[in-house]
């Protein structure tokens, strides 16, 4: 589903060169998942985002679904991931003026791939039944966060990409959130990739690994 | 404490300097075109002030009845019957592209001349004085040093030595009238002048105007230096607008350092005063820039202003800046009190600031919703004040309410700027669910209601700018289409002859016996005292002021091109009776002693009272008299008057070099007798084209600032936008895609807002053609509206939109796909 071979990304400072992944390798298997866990500043964020076609290495390559994203162009990347991938960010990235049921069908509507029975069951399994005309601000942070998780699998992704989707709530509603997550994810039979700080939220998970110094080590259960 | 919270304060503006940026703009650009115009008015004003101060203005002045141009054996007969009368000559030059004027006194007979004292002998025997103001020499190319004594040469002739005095006005020179009629002989004309009241009534064969009477340079000018306020008010106010959206941008930003401020100790009047502190030393440095600019700007101006005052009104300003005091204080002032004003709604949410609410976010939608119904209730009573100075307005006499029709247009342009943000967010709702299918459409829709709090001031002053621009651009083309028919109405004849009535009677009968001449077409001047209208209240027959009289021949190649506004049956029958006891009156008349057609008017003749008819009502545009009209035989036969010209129509085949030739030689006429249609459309057009450059400059000035308003604002909120975006584009939407989607959205809304303005500019151009035109000159333009003016309006407002997205879009095509997404971690 998803593999990453040999990354490396370095950025440029005043301060000089960091050299944030260096020969990172990573695979990822249809209904598997990973959390990805690690220092602040680690370079958690920019795996994802690598993985996720949002930026390029600079050595290495990424593949989903058997396409290589190096070979593909903006235009094919975006393609890629509107239909292919789902992104779940921390600070959840709602449109604040469409509605809740707008909001969840987004990217599937952009994908052309809306799928109205999906949706509507989409909205009962995160508990946004009868919600659907209430604006994003009119709403709890984990609903809100629900809500993200939802436009993410309204699509039914192939791969799950989740930016710490649990850093901004609560311990309680964390929990919630990430059980309905990683049912969602069992009944759609997607990969996920999850970048967390918490052990907690990173137990349940199939596979955990640490980021550090440029270098991914597994951890073991 | 107060000190450190300021400096907490302004470090907001180290991270967002695109929003100090725009705050200092929008002051810059409000303070440069008001300081710019009030420079200008007060310099006008100052030359205006000197101008009356001047002797001339403030004497009676004395004419022939029969409107013949007054000579030294008038002066001499007056003299004689021992009236206390001053000749005064009068003549022109231009030399190095300045007009000058030049008096020519009598300082024994004339009161309170100023030529007196111990320089009297010098100044009136040769090789005589010329006394002119300080900043009158520049144009002589000398300087204040070397003037004294100095004897320029003026086209071919020496000035007498130069004098200065600093009561007098720029570009007059003042001599005695023996070096006057030296220098200038029968170029000059001669007026007659006594001090005022000092004769009670007019001597036989002459008619007295009363000093009070007199329109001031100030008064003539009023309305053409409210017109310039008018137009920086507006400026002003645009300015403003970007103001207030970068401190609302600010005030939203810094809510939560605010409040932990609070929680920190900081009382609401330590946090209110550092705000306000913040705002004076912000309004300064705008303040600051602004004047310099604005003097800049003014200095680039005025010669185009002055040239404008001297030709319609012929009333010399100088053309240097002179300010009092007080231009320097009011400038800032102004400044000051609108940025205050702009940050009062800022100063108030810091001072009841809600300590407890830390860390709430921002509820946006409901929010907004809330400020949207109290702009609407706002707007609708800002309607109620337009309908309230609409009604208020009509029951005014016709030709009044100059403040009230000004007062109209800002209460109008105040409930739309009010209704618009409310109207383009029921707009934007309705396109939402009409795009519900169209997902990326959706989204920019939706996207634009969420700009829409920090866009909507911005689209209010592009609203204002645009439709003003309409309205002023259509009163302007209105008024040259209008102007150039005027014109085809006052020269139908290609070729005009103007001579002393003595030669034009027999002129006129030479030419009739020409075979090449296919028509004359003589015209007469004079003027008659007007004794009763209807309306007169007065049963006595008592002059009720003077009425000047234009005499015409009443030929097809005349009426065909002879507008007539309101006729008394049809416009046939009102030029036949022209001929009779009918007259036609000019609209100016009309509306100032409420006549129309049909109605009966008592003129004194010289048998006496006879009353007339009056048949038509024209148009008599850029005529500050009320004007009757009759045929040349009525006038030369029943009023005093004389013939004034004669219009010539040559057959098709003739020589018109060779006519002009034998016409000149026949009756020893200069080459400027005749004059050509052609050329005199031309001199028209050009002085037309003139008045109205400062008008189109401040019109584009302010078009050019509601540019900078939009783009100031979309640059102060770019950081947040690009969030917005990146996380669509982390859904799959193609950078380039999304780097389009401002410019669709940004020109979508510009247009929407154009579409709006339409039918406001419309509006504003009727009261500036048939409500302003009329209470500041008596006399009414058509609406006339341009396609290419509208269509060209729509584009701008799109050129505008486009031009100020596409900075903010090309950063956001720059910007790394890393920052795009940045949450703040690696």
């Amino acid at each position: 589903m998803l593999a990453l071979q040999h990354i490396s990304k370095t950025f440029s400072t005043p301060q000089g060169d960091i050299h944030v992944l260096n020969q990172v390798d990573l695979t990822l298997q249809q209904g598997s998942s990973v959390a990805l866990m690690g220092e602040s500043g680690s370079g958690k964020s920019t795996l994802l985002h690598l993985a996720a076609g949002l930026d390029t290495p600079d050595q290495g390559s990424v593949t989903i679904n058997g396409q290589t994203l190096s070979g593909l162009n903006e235009t094919a990347r975006s393609a890629l991931r509107r239909q292919q991938l789902g992104l779940i960010f921390q600070q959840f990235h709602l449109v604040p003026s469409l509605n809740v049921a707008d909001n969840l069908r987004l990217q599937a509507r952009l994908a052309g791939r809306e799928n109205p029975e999906w949706s509507r069951h989409l909205l009962e399994r995160l508990g946004l039944a009868g919600r659907e005309s209430n604006y994003p601000e009119q709403l709890s942070g984990g609903q809100q966060q629900r809500l993200a998780i939802g436009r993410a699998l309204a699509v039914r992704p192939a791969l799950l990409l989740a930016d710490e989707p649990t850093g901004n709530l609560d311990e309680q509603t964390a929990d919630i959130v990430l059980n309905l997550l990683l049912a969602l994810v069992k009944e759609t039979q997607c990969a996920l990739l999850m970048v967390t700080h918490s052990a907690r939220v990173a137990a349940p998970l199939d596979r955990t690994y640490r980021l550090h110094l440029g270098q991914l080590q597994e951890m073991s259960a | 404490m107060i000190g450190r919270v300021l400096i907490t304060l302004l470090s907001h503006y180290k991270r967002h300097p695109a929003q100090l940026l725009m705050l200092l703009v929008g002051l810059w650009v409000a303070s440069a075109l008001w300081s710019s115009v009030q420079a200008i008015n007060a310099t006008a004003k100052e030359s205006y002030a000197r101008a009356n101060a001047l002797f001339s203005a403030e004497t009676d002045q004395l004419d022939r009845r029969d409107g013949n141009p007054l000579t030294i054996d008038d002066y001499l007969t007056l003299r004689r019957a021992g009236l206390p009368v001053s000749p005064l000559l009068e003549a022109s030059f231009t030399h190095n592209g300045t007009r000058f004027t030049v008096l020519g006194i009598d300082p024994f007979t004339l009161p309170s001349s100023g030529a007196g004292g111990e320089t009297l002998n010098d100044f009136i025997t040769p090789p005589w004085q010329t006394q002119l103001a300080p900043d009158t020499l520049p144009a002589f190319g000398l300087s204040r040093e070397e003037a004294t004594g100095a004897t320029p040469t003026v086209g071919g002739q020496t000035l007498p030595p130069l004098t200065l005095r600093n009561d007098l006005p720029p570009d007059t020179l003042i001599m005695d009238i023996a070096a006057a009629s030296n220098l200038f002989g029968e170029q000059a004309t001669l007026s007659l002048v006594t001090a005022p009241a000092a004769l009670d009534q007019p001597p036989d064969g002459y008619r007295i105007t009363r000093a009070a009477n007199l329109a001031s340079p100030e008064q003539l000018t009023d309305s053409f230096h409210l017109n310039l306020t008018a137009l920086a008010l507006l400026s002003l106010v645009v300015g403003l607008f970007i103001v207030q959206a970068a401190l609302g941008l600010a005030m939203e930003q810094r809510l939560a350092t605010l409040r932990t401020l609070r929680a920190l100790g900081v009382p609401a009047t330590t946090l209110t005063l550092a705000i306000l502190m913040e705002l004076l030393v912000f309004g300064v440095l705008g303040a600051s820039l602004g004047l310099i600019s604005g003097l800049w700007l003014a200095g680039k101006l005025l010669p185009d202003v002055a040239s404008t005052i001297s030709s319609l009104y012929r009333t010399d300003v100088q053309q240097s800046l002179s300010l009092p005091w007080h231009y320097w204080l009011g400038s800032v002032a102004i400044t000051l009190g609108g940025l205050l004003l702009a940050g009062s709604g800022t100063l108030w949410r810091a001072a009841r600031l809600n300590v407890l609410a830390l860390g709430q976010s921002f509820a946006w939608r409901s929010g907004y919703q809330r400020q949207l119904t109290r702009m609407l209730k706002a707007g609708g009573l800002a309607a109620l004040l337009t309908l309230g100075l609409a009604l208020w307005l009509s029951r005014l006499p016709a030709g009044s309410g100059l403040v009230v029709s000004f007062s109209l247009v800002a209460a109008l342009l105040l409930t739309c700027a009010l209704c618009l943000p409310p109207l383009l967010y029921g707009v934007l709702h309705t396109l939402q669910k009409v795009f519900r299918r169209f997902a990326l459409m959706q989204w920019a829709v939706a996207d634009m209601q969420l700009q829409l709090p920090r866009l909507s001031l911005a689209m209010v002053a592009l609203l204002i700018a645009l439709a003003t621009n309409l309205g002023v651009s259509s009163m302007v083309g209105g008024f040259r289409l209008t102007f150039l028919e005027w014109l085809d109405q006052r020269l139908s004849a290609p070729l005009y002859i103007n001579a002393v009535p003595s030669t034009l009677a027999p002129l006129n009968e030479w030419l009739l016996t020409q075979e090449s001449v296919l028509e004359t077409l003589p015209t007469a001047r004079g003027s008659t005292d007007l004794l009763a209208t209807p309306s007169s209240t007065n049963t006595e027959l008592t002059s009720q002021g003077t009425v000047t009289l234009f005499g015409v021949s009443a030929s097809p190649l005349l009426t065909a091109n002879w507008p007539l506004l309101d006729t008394h049956g049809d416009a046939a029958s009102a030029w036949q009776a022209l001929g009779g006891d009918s007259v036609f009156i000019n609209e100016q008349m009309a509306i100032a002693r409420a006549l129309i057609p049909g109605d009966i008017v008592t003129l004194d003749t010289r048998q006496g009272a006879d009353n007339f008819k009056v048949a038509a009502i024209y148009p008599d545009y850029g005529n500050p008299q009320q004007q009757i009209l009759l045929t040349v035989e009525a006038l030369t036969q029943r009023f005093d008057g004389e013939l004034a010209s004669i219009g010539v129509a040559l057959n098709e085949n003739a020589d018109e070099r060779q006519f002009r030739q034998t016409l000149m030689n026949e009756f020893n006429l200069s080459s400027e007798a005749l004059v050509n249609q052609q050329e005199v459309k031309q001199i028209a057009t050009q002085i037309f084209e003139r008045t109205f450059s400062i008008t189109r400059a401040l019109n584009g000035l302010t078009l050019g600032v509601a540019a900078l308003a939009l783009l100031a604002t979309l640059l102060a909120q770019a950081h947040q936008r690009q969030r917005q975006l990146a996380a669509l584009w982390a859904l799959g939407v193609p950078r380039a895609t999304l780097v389009k989607l401002p410019l669709i959205q940004l020109g979508g809304l510009a247009l929407l807002t154009a579409l709006i303005a339409l039918p406001l500019g419309i509006a504003i151009t009727w009261l500036l053609v048939a409500v302003i035109n009329v209470a500041a000159f008596g006399w009414r333009l058509p609406l006339q509206l341009f396609p290419l003016d509208i269509v060209t309006m729509l584009l701008t407002a799109i050129g505008v939109a486009l031009l100020a997205a596409a900075l903010p879009c090309v950063q956001l095509w720059r910007t790394s796909p890393r920052a795009l997404l940045n949450e703040g971690d690696t």
